[in-house]
């Protein structure tokens, strides 16, 4: 390569200190700008995020496998130590089930009864598109990760995403491949819920902490600790009754929900695809009605 | 033959000339994989924030600033969160090495580690005090300090990985 001589040096470094100051400016505006148009114009954003997450989520899918199975060694390894132990729990676990079956089959059958004696109107059906976590981006501002499936595979905004322990977060955004699920815990993430067998609604917020806080609990509320947490379905965008959590700690300065899923061993997410019109239509209702008016306007 | 090794060594060049960029482009992406390892996933490094003052220090004209922007730029799209504090924030990182490009022309490792501590922790509290601004919340800036060690931790690592490839190219 070219070393540039010392009388080039001299003469180019003003006006090279001049035009990487200029360069500085300019670019850290155009940063500004773009935080600017990330908070008014969500659409062209989002649009951008999920063209560049289609891009990368092959190599992250190639590249997740491996970690994965690496992963999976280590754990299979720990299992063999203590199996002799784990299975004893399990037995005992088994027959603990075997009697809460028995309980929950002669629920559903009353359940079943008592709703076409009330003539009750049917929860709407559930889909499921499986998918695995191929990106975490980890960090202290966003709790968020990316899965290997996306609009050709059926995901729509707004959907639920479920492990096999309960709600891990919902659809925020999709692109033809992929999509990317806002975990319950990020900053962004609200939750109407139910809590405990009393029912009190609630709305669970998250603040990237590992469990997220309740709000707007009603005065007459009484949530003890280890009180279960479902969602209410209220909005319409998740279904009701899905497990989240339980409540961990009551406490004058909030009270915190521990949610079911292992958040370090999420490695495949079941996407409910929940057919509701809900709240999530109201964007497009709203573009609709604004389309009429603007071709009223130019009548 | 020897216009066709004008050819290979044209390319050589350019190869040379672009590893930095793509070798930090690469971390973006490293950063993103999902280790599954319990309670982590907060405070993992800042490794972009790595290769950009590595180069800027080292091959400063190879790690131009428009290139830092871009790196930002996609880093912050795939995050998911805000656009504009992590770019700033690798900017900041950039400028400052620039600024004291003097310094570093001499410095030892440890002295450029030692640096790095100043200029990481100038480039997360600039993109924490952001953060917070743009989603006009106060986000809880105990994962971005623990991030910073972590960070910090993983400097040398990743730099002597750099440096033995950067002697593996040059020879």
């Amino acid at each position: 390569m070219n070393k540039p001589t010392g009388s080039d040096i001299r003469v180019a470094s003003p006006l090279k200190a001049w035009a990487s100051r200029f360069a500085l400016l300019l670019l850290v505006g155009a940063a500004f700008g773009l935080m600017l148009i990330g908070r008014t114009n969500t659409f062209i954003v989002e649009e951008t995020r999920s063209v560049v997450t289609d891009m990368v989520t092959p190599i992250l899918d190639a590249v997740s496998q491996p970690v994965e199975t690496f992963g999976g060694v280590i754990e299979g390894a720990e299992a063999l130590a203590n199996l002799r132990s784990e299975n004893l729990t399990l037995k005992e676990q088994n027959s603990r089930l075997m009697q809460w079956q028995t309980a929950a089959r002669r629920l559903e059958a009353e359940n079943a009864a008592l709703r076409s004696l009330n003539r009750m109107v049917p929860d709407p059906s559930m889909n499921f598109i499986t998918a695995r976590v191929v990106g975490d981006p980890g960090g202290a501002f966003v709790r968020t990760v990316l899965i290997n499936a996306g609009e050709r595979n059926g995901i729509e905004k707004g959907q639920a995403a479920v492990t096999g322990d309960g709600l891990a977060g919902r659809i925020s955004e999709v692109g033809q491949r992929s999509a990317r699920v806002l975990l319950l815990t990020d900053i962004n993430s609200r939750v109407p819920v139910v809590v405990g067998d009393v029912r009190d609604r609630a709305v669970m917020a998250g603040d990237n902490a590992n469990a997220p806080e309740l709000l707007y609990l009603g005065p007459t509320a009484k949530v003890k600790i280890g009180d279960r947490v479902n969602t209410s379905g209220q909005g319409g965008v998740f279904p009701p009754g899905l497990p989240i959590g339980v409540v961990s700690s009551v406490s004058e300065k909030g009270i915190r929900v521990k949610p079911f899923v292992d958040w370090s061993h999420m490695e495949v997410l079941r996407i409910v695809d929940y057919e509701m019109i809900g709240i999530l239509d109201f964007e497009e209702q709203v573009g609709a009605a604004r389309a009429v008016a603007a071709a009223g306007n130019e009548q | 033959m020897r216009q066709e090794e004008g050819v290979w060594h044209r390319l050589d060049v350019v190869a040379r000339s672009i590893s930095p960029f793509f070798v930090t482009l690469l971390l973006v992406l490293v950063g993103l994989v999902p280790l599954h390892v319990s309670d982590l996933s907060p405070i993992i490094p800042a490794l972009t924030l790595i290769g950009v003052f590595f180069w800027s220090v080292h091959r400063p004209d190879l790690m131009p600033i428009w290139a830092v922007f871009i790196l930002g730029f996609v880093q912050d799209l795939l995050a998911g969160g805000v656009i504009g504090p992590g770019i700033i924030g690798l900017l900041i990182a950039h400028a400052l090495v620039v600024w004291q490009d003097r310094f570093f022309l001499a410095a030892s490792f440890a002295v450029v580690w030692c640096a790095f501590m100043l200029v990481a922790a100038a480039a997360l509290t600039v993109t924490w005090a952001l953060t917070c601004i743009a989603m006009m919340t106060y986000v809880d800036p105990d994962p971005v300090f623990f991030q910073y060690l972590v960070t910090l931790a993983f400097y040398p690592c990743l730099a002597w990985a750099f440096l033995r490839g950067q002697r593996l190219f040059q020879r």
